[in-house]
Formats: C-alpha cells, structure tokens, sequence
C-alpha cells in the first residue's frame, strides 16, 4: 500500500476509530439488570402460594358452614389424612410410581415416533399434504375416545394403556416440531447454504437448534396430553392384569363412595401435572430461550 | 489507503477473482417470465473491492446469489477460481442459539478444522473487528453494530478458508443498510481497514451513493429490469473534491436510469 497521503498519520487515526467503535460499543450494548434470586423467588413463588393457601381457606369455610353434606365436601384435613395414612403405608408412592413411570415411558416412545413423523412432515410436501391435516385434527381429538377402541384390541392390560398415551401425545409433539421448523427466519437455513451446511449437517447445525424452543413448546405439551390420557385410561380401564395407578385410585374412591379419596387422587393428579412441568419442562425451556434472548417474561 | 490509479488498470497486474460474462437470469417461463439480469459483464480481480450500484429492481441480489453458488444462471458463464464465496446480509444473521465465537466458529467446524485451531481462528477474526474477549457473548447481548461485526468476522472466517491464506471473495448485501447513521460511518471505516488488512476481494451491494464512492475502487452502476452493467467508474481519490464531484456526477447517472423507467 502506497504510504503517501495528505491525512494525519494513520496509525492516529487508526486509534480514533478504535476508540470511536469502543465508545459506540459501550452506548450501544443492550444493558441487562439481573434480579437477585432470592428477589426473584419472592416475586415467582410468591403469589401462586398465596393463591393456594386462600383457595384451602375458602374451602375450610365452606366446609365449616356446612352447606353440603360432608360425603360431598370433605374437609381439608380429611383429605389431607387419606393421603398421608396411604403415604405411610406407601401405597401412594406406588400408585404415583405406576403412573409416573406409564407417562414418562409412554412420553418418551411418543418423542421417539413424533420426532421423525414431524421433521419428515415439515421437511417433505407430499408427506405435509397428505398427513398434515389428519395430525392437526388428531389433536383435537380426545384420547379417551381411543380408550374403548383399545380395550377391545388389547383387552385390559398394560397395552391398552400405553396406546391410548401415545395416541394423546405424539400428534401434540409432531406439530410442535412442525410449527418450530415452520416459524425458522427464512434468512438462517440461507446462512447456513453460505457457510457450507448441506443436508443432513443443516439439519444438525441450523435446522434443529432453530425449531427447538417450537419443538420444546409442543413436548411440554405432549406431556400434559400424555398424562391426562393416561389419567383417563386409568379410570375407565381397570382391571386385574392393571397395576393400581391414579387414575384407578380415584375410581375406587368413586366406587367406595369415600369423597376424601376422590378428593386426594385428583390434587395428587394436580400436583405431578404442575410438578413435572415445573421441576422439569420449566427449567429446560427457561436456558433455552434465556440463550437466545427470548426469555423476558418466563 | 490504497489508491488505484487510471494509469495502472487494476485487471493486468492481478488475476481474476471473479468473471461474468453475458450472465442472464429469468425467473419462470412463458408469459409470466421476469427477466431479472441480462447480459452482465463483469470482472472482479483478486483483491478489488467493487461496489455494485442501483436502485430497486436492478437485481442486485439475483446478482449476489449467482455469484455465491445459491442460484444458477439462465444464460453465460461464470468462473470462480478461488471457490466458494462468503456472504454477509443486510441482517447479522447470526445464530441466535450460538456465542459470538461460536458462530464465527461455524463454518470453521463444517469445513473440518479442529477445535482448537478454529478457536484461536475465530479469536483471531474477533480481534481483527475489535471485538476481542467478546467471544462468549450472545447476539442479544451485542448492538446492532457488533453484530454486523461478529457476522463479516464469520464471513472472512467461510471467504478465507481454514488456514486463512486462501484470498476469498466476500459478497456483502447492503451490510450497512440497517443500521443508524453514525455505526454505519465507524463500520464502513473498519471495513476498508479490515479489506487492506486481509486482501479479501469484496462485492458490495448497496443503493447509497456516497457509501458505494467512499468504499470502493471500483463502482458499477446497474440498470433495472433487467438488470445490466450501463457504466463502470473507478474511484481515484476517495477524498477531497474529487470524491465530491464523482459522487454528485454518479447520483446524475443514476437518476437517469431510473427516470427512463418512468414510461
């Protein structure tokens, strides 16, 4: 490069536009204040709670003033008792163990089928064409409406089950992923063709990390449909070959005519719905748009 | 600063980094087809910095993607001898999912460097766009003006190879366009800083005259529909008055293109 010319020295002005960018660098940078986390739990667990202490004093009163009778409405303590006589005993951590580990492995094999189904129905036309619609109604579908089916296929045992799970879940998760890869920037799969991902690498670079928080978004769904399917084969498929899960827990409280029961088995139900969502789908979803600068109101 | 004269043509004493010749493009066919270029010759040399000029619909972009390799042309020939160009949009692009090193880092990965020696790579290029030790940030946490910075690091990361000796073309569409004027000053000065220091050939898109005057050894203003070369100029001076009165006689030429498409 020819060094004569008539502008102050360059490495001078070199330095100014260094200093220049670093000045623009600092005004511009988007500023981010960090709660602490003891502020945050307060702000986030503290209303729920609140709620929820209020609605057992509502229904203390209630039960108090007597307006029903008591195999109607139970008190809080008596449900409480139902619970805890089976906690020590252990009966409830095997009823919730039968449930539990139902839902988680029919969740996972209804990840393992709808993560392919839903890349190819994405991804091929033909395929969008000819099972998108179907895959869209499937999900409004209620599961229970499989549970007969079921029963006179597989009869009452643990296949009855598991399908009616699968038939709840795996179309909620398959749209997921199809929505996320639907909703990429049209601008990142071109920036990954530049940068030389073809194929089955975009796929791994681009396209998956880019549905994931669609993807994530319809297996949080998929869970919730998958427990609630199961809640609901449970109640109507009981029989001898069925170990005893929620769903059968709470029937038997129904058959008994002991409203206490009843009344436990649906806030247990209440409580592994929203604790799974909370211990597990929360967090996940949490780092993952927190990563991206998605997270503001999660 | 590095200045071509009229007296030294550019074309003789380099080799070509980039050569059009008769390139047409039509989208679609029969009564509905949309001639988007035709009969564009163009030349780029290892190194030069070309800035190609127009207003809206002179295919600009259809241009862009021919050369990149994302599109094919209709008619004539195009040679790429020193590969497959990078790419910079009007929008960082970065991936939202990745650190600022990461996606520098990317096309790195997929060409199979190691990870370590794309570290220090991308550490490197980071560094070049004055961005060291900001590596581990995320897009979001960036401005505008930094990420436009982390993206043309990741551009010369794809343009110059591995080792980063190979010259590389970088093909830059309206990189500046988005953002406010005075980043786009700063950054159209670190782009000429880092051009000089990396001897990359660049092919800039824009519809500014003054950015196409103060970034490029060469501009080339295109017609619209279709698309073709109707006058080249080569900047001598980039300032002073000179610069001045190219700026003002290239806007001229430019309003007359677009007004013969008032009819």
């Amino acid at each position: 490069m020819p060094p004569e010319t008539t502008l102050p020295g360059s490495a001078a002005r070199s330095d100014t536009s260094a200093a220049e960018l670093a000045g623009l660098d600092a005004l511009d940078t988007p500023t981010v204040a960090r709660t602490p986390w003891w502020r945050r739990a307060i702000t986030v667990g503290l209303p729920p709670l609140v709620a929820l202490v209020l609605s057992i004093v509502i229904w203390q009163i209630l039960w108090a003033a007597a307006i029903w009778p008591e195999f109607k409405l139970p008190a809080p303590i008596t449900v409480w008792q139902a619970v805890e006589s089976r906690l020590v005993t252990g009966e409830v951590l095997s009823i919730l163990w039968t449930s539990i580990s139902r839902a988680f492995l029919g969740f996972l094999a209804a990840l393992v089928i709808a993560t392919p189904l839903g890349l190819l129905v994405a991804k091929v036309k033909v395929v969008r064409r000819a099972i998108g619609p179907l895959l869209s109604g499937l999900q409004s579908l209620p599961s229970v409406a499989w549970v007969p089916a079921a029963v006179l296929w597989f009869g009452l045992t643990d296949a009855t089950i598991y399908f009616v799970v699968l038939a709840g879940s795996i179309p909620s998760i398959a749209n997921g992923l199809v929505s996320g890869i639907d909703q990429i920037p049209p601008i990142l799969p071109r920036v990954g063709q530049v940068l030389g991902a073809r194929g089955l690498t975009s796929a791994r670079h681009i396209l998956l990390p880019a549905a994931l928080p669609g993807y994530l978004a319809g297996c949080k769904q998929g869970w919730a449909f998958s427990w609630r399917s199961l809640m609901a084969a449970e109640i109507i498929a009981a029989g001898p070959l069925l170990g005893v899960g929620l769903g059968a827990y709470l029937k038997q409280g129904s058959d008994l005519n002991d409203i206490s029961m009843v009344f436990s088995a649906i806030a247990l139900i209440l409580v592994v719905g929203i604790g799974i969502e909370l211990l597990v789908f929360r967090p996940i979803e949490r780092r993952v748009l927190r990563a991206r600068g998605l997270a503001a109101g999660v | 600063m590095s200045t071509t004269t009229s007296a030294v043509p550019v074309n003789d004493v380099s080799a070509t980094a980039v050569r059009l010749s008769g390139i047409g493009k039509t989208f679609g066919s029969g009564a509905d087809a949309v001639t988007a270029l035709q009969g564009v010759d163009l030349d780029v040399s290892a190194g030069e910095f070309v800035c190609l000029l127009g207003a809206s619909g002179c295919g600009k972009s259809t241009l862009l993607n021919l050369v990149a390799g994302l599109d094919e042309p209709t008619s004539g020939e195009l040679v790429r001898p020193t590969g497959s160009p990078s790419f910079m949009f009007q929008e960082s692009a970065l991936l939202p999912w990745l650190t600022a090193g990461r996606n520098v880092e990317l096309p790195l990965q997929l060409s199979g460097l190691s990870r370590s020696a794309r570290r220090a790579r991308a550490a490197d290029l980071l560094s070049l766009v004055r961005l060291d030790g900001m590596a581990d940030k995320r897009p979001h946490e960036l401005s505008g003006g930094m990420r436009q910075r982390v993206a043309l690091a990741r551009a010369l990361a794809a343009a110059t190879g591995p080792d980063g000796t190979g010259g590389g073309v970088l093909l830059m569409d309206e990189p500046f366009a988005a953002l406010d004027a005075i980043t786009r000053d700063v950054l159209q000065g670190e782009l000429l800083r880092v051009w000089e220091a990396t001897g990359t050939t660049i092919i800039f898109v824009t519809h500014d005259v003054r950015e196409a005057v103060r970034l490029a050894e060469r501009v080339v203003l295109l017609s619209s529909r279709p698309g073709t070369v109707v006058a080249e100029w080569q900047v001598t001076e980039r300032h002073g008055a000179g610069g001045e009165r190219l700026h003002d006689h290239i806007t001229s030429r430019l309003r007359q293109v677009i007004a013969s498409h008032a009819a």
